[in-house]
């Protein structure tokens, strides 16, 4: 299982979550009371130490929003399609860390809604739980995500608000760039086997899906079944051609929030995948997804001067 | 008078997704000037590469494609202007993404072949199928798919002989 005791290597200091959270608390009642905003999406405290996502619709309970290490989940999952109950309250307010506002900028970008629809709380965020964390221990090299230890966006920019400041963070070492690093340095083989064997636990629950706010199509290509073009069953072949899929789908458009990679109950490593493939399309065509509202990503524009010295 | 055919022991089965306007024209004239390219490519028809989905490409080698060959217009040429372009970006990430995943890139090939091309065609598709030939038959998919779903829990060897046992 995993490592659940806290190393003696430097904490975060949390007094800048609970100065987030105040500071989150005071603006929401603020639109609340003023009826600048239907509600408010953020987190609020559940069961041992967790926090769970909430929509606060009345000014009496933007007391209960908070913001810790322990709120994990990519709100911006609310404003899409999928969860139309949510939009359909009227003009929403939203607690965005710097990752999550790099999705929300990306369906901006897709025209998934508007940025004058929604009003953005950033929170300066250090970071957050990796997953399997319980029990609310301080926040350290051992229990801090791998996707918060190489944060490029600690404290998110464009938002209308912006909670608390960053505290001090030590120095850690990169996790997932060292496995990407691993992974290439492979042979074509080894990588094979590797990826197999990861893909073959898969048991197709399909949460990756269910909690990336980019997979919001209606109907899923790989739904389908006539003709049918990923075996639904969770057998290797697959599960194979799903995860593919899946990251070709995500290429240029995935902003690196992790949820797929938390959220999968076989611990398939997810995120090297879309790394790797933002990391490709950077060095190609030199874009990067959710930095800022881009109408066009690198897979759907074009360049007459792109590079083809693979095509003959 | 055909020449002599040789005999190998392995022929590779090769799928091409070509486009109407540029390449299927292509292998049309090199059919109708009568010029001689390996029968193991299937052609498989498309409005443009701009409609190819990378899930064909996959599809083609799981279902038992030894090699695969992408060919549309030539940039510029597009019959609707741009699917080429937009193509070109997508192989490139699609290709980016095979090998990352550990797949030969060696099987896959991309080209541009115009409907005058019909010399360039028959030296794509010989080159590829003579490439794929040494190579051998494309084993990982096929394997892959011959595989059952052996999740940690229940991965028993007494479970797993049971289930080979059935007829």
């Amino acid at each position: 299982m995993k490592d659940n005791e806290v190393k003696s290597s430097t904490a975060i200091d949390p007094a800048a979550y609970a100065a987030a959270t105040t500071a989150l608390r005071a603006e929401a009642l603020r639109l609340l009371a003023a009826g600048a905003a239907a509600a408010v999406v953020g987190y609020r405290a559940g069961r041992r130490g967790s926090a769970q996502p909430f929509v606060a619709t009345t000014p009496e309970q933007a007391a209960e929003l908070i913001f810790t290490p322990a709120c994990v989940n990519n709100l911006a999952l609310y404003l899409t399609k999928a969860k139309k109950e949510v939009s359909r309250r009227g003009k929403l307010a939203i607690v965005a860390k710097g990752c999550d506002l790099r999705a929300i900028f990306g369906l901006i970008g897709e025209s998934q809604f508007k940025r004058e629809d929604v009003i953005l709380l950033g929170v300066a965020c250090a970071g957050v739980y990796r997953a399997g964390i319980s029990g609310a221990p301080s926040l350290t090299e051992a229990t801090l995500a791998s996707k918060c230890k190489e944060c490029t966006v600690h404290v998110p920019t464009g938002v209308d608000f912006l909670a608390g400041s960053l505290p001090e963070i030590p120095p850690m070492a990169a996790e997932e760039a060292a496995a990407l690093a691993r992974l290439e340095a492979m042979t074509r083989q080894e990588r094979w086997a590797f990826w197999k064997e990861q893909f073959s636990r898969c048991v197709r629950c399909l949460a990756c899906r269910q909690v990336c706010p980019f997979c919001f199509c209606e109907q899923c290509l790989c739904d389908r079944n006539r003709p049918q073009a990923v075996e639904s069953t969770p057998r290797p072949a697959g599960n194979m051609s799903w995860h593919i899929v899946r990251a070709m789908h995500l290429a240029g458009r995935c902003a690196g929030c992790a949820e797929c990679e938390r959220v999968c109950p076989m611990d398939i490593p997810l995120n090297l995948l879309n790394r790797k493939m933002a990391q490709e399309l950077k060095t190609l065509y030199g874009q990067e997804a959710g930095l800022e509202v881009q109408e066009k990503g690198p897979l759907t524009s074009y360049h007459e001067k792109d590079d083809e010295s693979f095509i003959k | 008078m055909h020449p002599e055919k040789k005999h190998h022991t392995f022929e590779p089965k090769i799928v091409a997704f070509v486009c109407t306007w540029c390449t299927y024209a292509g292998a049309d004239l090199a059919g109708t000037s009568r010029m001689q390219y390996p029968s193991n490519v299937r052609l498989v028809k498309f409005p443009c590469t701009g409609r190819i989905d990378p899930v064909f490409i996959l599809r083609a080698f799981q279902k038992g494609a030894d090699g695969v060959l992408v060919s549309g217009c030539h940039p510029g040429d597009c019959h609707y202007m741009a699917g080429n372009f937009h193509a070109r970006r997508r192989f490139a990430a699609f290709r980016a993404l095979l090998d990352f995943v550990g797949v030969d890139l060696q099987r896959l090939q991309f080209s541009w072949v115009s409907a005058a091309e019909g010399g360039k065609w028959v030296e794509v598709v010989t080159e590829l199928t003579e490439r794929v030939r040494q190579m051998g038959p494309m084993r990982e998919f096929k394997e892959l798919a011959r595989e059952e779903h052996w999740s940690a829990q229940i991965a028993l060897p007494e479970l797993k002989e049971a289930y080979n046992a059935i007829p």
